[in-house]
């Protein structure tokens, strides 16, 4: 499996520009690339990985990290 | 033929910008702030522009707030700053020639204790920046001097009155309404800390405007709401304004300003050669591109804008903001125009569709309406 060779910082991006964000970056990878997405607590973990993986993505992991978390998004084949 | 020759008051949607309304609102209608499927994919619609928006600017885009237009982000800019303030605001800082949207937020305040300082120009409508630096205080919180004239096209020297705001540590606001995609400004080389622009200037759809604010800029909301736009300006966005406003921009054509500059020079030319007495209003030199403004010794404006109106052609006497008032133009009056010179004086204003054979026209038009030879 190849390591995520994109990142994205959405720390203090308000809800839900952080997951079109993420969704924006998302396109403009190739089916099967990671994404690696950092997101405050609260609001922004609870909503933001469904609405990626409502698109079809699929959330590989999500870590605790300091006061925020770390999300690892692969591109759905289909998205 | 029509002659649109208006373009500082607004300018004609571009097909890109209608189509791209057009099939937002038909497709993105959710409201942005909304998760579910609709609300993201109208999300996404607004963060791409607001992505462009930040790139032409050269900014951030946590740093873009989107607004109604250039009065709101004027408004917002000027009165935000001071509210935020709080008892700390005591001194704003504005030219004579501002936008009424600058001028009258600004004054606003003053029933609220702060107090407003107009710094003049000279006769070709330039703000001297030593003349700010001689009214600045420790009180100062904002000066605001914008970046093209909206009557007389002068470009201010922007880039040396916000270096000397940033050296005080006093926030520098520039109304860039007229200037943006027409002449450089990029933030990240302007010291500048808030940016009003807007969508209608440049071929997009009015009502909607962005202001720049600085990141680290404290800025107070102008409304009470739903906390959108990181609560520095609650409202449902206008996403379809929004996917316009990007159109507009991303079909910005940067090589448009010399040639629209090269068929001013030619209107002016035409206009100078056959009306006697004829006098140019504002720089020569450092001048927005597309703006001619005129002064006819012998022919009062209205009535010649009406005529003018009735041949398809379509200019302006002023700012059209201030066009249903009756007292004379203050940018006029502040570049030592008489009151009745003020009347006299016509702004014509081009854009990238303008055309040499329309030029031509107008300047025959005018030349024959004007009684010159």
């Amino acid at each position: 499996m190849s390591r995520p060779a994109e990142t994205l910082d959405l720390t203090g991006v308000p809800c839900p520009a952080n997951a079109a964000r993420a969704l924006l970056v998302i396109e403009g990878l190739p089916a099967g690339a990671f994404l690696r997405i950092s997101l405050d607590d609260g609001e922004p973990i609870q909503n933001v990985p469904p609405a990626l993986e409502e698109q079809g993505h699929v959330v590989v992991d999500k870590v605790r990290i300091g006061t925020g978390w770390q999300v690892l998004v692969k591109k759905g084949e289909e998205a | 033929m029509e002659i649109y020759l208006d373009n500082a008051a607004t300018t004609q949607p571009a097909t890109a910008v209608l189509l791209a309304m057009s099939e937002c609102s038909r497709r993105c209608y959710g409201n942005p702030a909304s998760w579910h499927r609709l609300g993201v994919e109208a999300a996404k619609v607004v963060e791409r522009s607001r992505q462009t928006l930040a790139e032409a600017l050269g900014a951030e885009p946590d740093e873009i707030v989107f607004t109604s237009g250039g009065t709101e982000s004027n408004n917002l800019a000027v009165k935000g700053t001071a509210w935020a303030a709080g008892r700390r605001g005591k001194h704003i800082v504005i030219s004579a020639v501002e936008h009424p949207s600058v001028t009258a937020a600004a004054l606003s305040l003053e029933k609220l204790g702060v107090r407003v300082s107009l710094v003049g120009v000279d006769s070709e409508g330039l703000v001297d920046p030593a003349a700010v630096a001689r009214v600045l205080t420790s009180a100062t919180i904002l000066v605001s001097v914008m970046h093209a004239n909206h009557e007389i096209g002068a470009l201010e020297p922007v880039q040396e009155i916000g270096r000397l705001c940033r050296g005080r540590g006093i926030l520098f606001h520039c109304d860039a309404c007229q200037s943006f995609t027409k002449e450089p400004l990029d933030v990240a080389k302007v010291p500048v800390d808030l940016l009003s622009v807007n969508a209608h200037k440049l071929h997009g759809p009015k009502g909607i405007g962005a202001l720049y604010v600085r990141k680290g800029t404290a800025l107070a909301p102008l409304f009470d709401g739903g906390g959108q736009e990181g609560g520095r300006r609650s409202d449902t966005l206008n996403t379809p304004a929004i996917a316009g406003f990007a159109a507009a921009i991303e079909a910005v054509d940067l090589r448009a300003a010399s040639v629209m500059r090269r068929l001013r020079d030619r209107l002016w030319d035409s206009l100078r050669r056959a009306v006697p007495g004829i006098r140019l209003n504002g720089p020569r030199k450092a001048r927005l591109c597309n703006n001619l403004n005129v002064m006819l010794p012998e022919t009062e404006s209205k009535p010649l804008l009406r005529k003018l109106s009735a041949a398809g052609i379509y200019a302006s006497a002023g700012a059209a903001c201030s066009s249903a008032k009756p007292e004379p133009s203050p940018v006029l009056l502040a570049i030592g125009l008489s009151p009745q010179e003020t009347v006299r004086s016509l702004r014509l204003s081009l854009s990238r569709w303008t055309t040499q054979a329309q030029v031509d026209a107008a300047a025959r038009a005018i030349v024959r309406l004007a009684g010159g030879s």
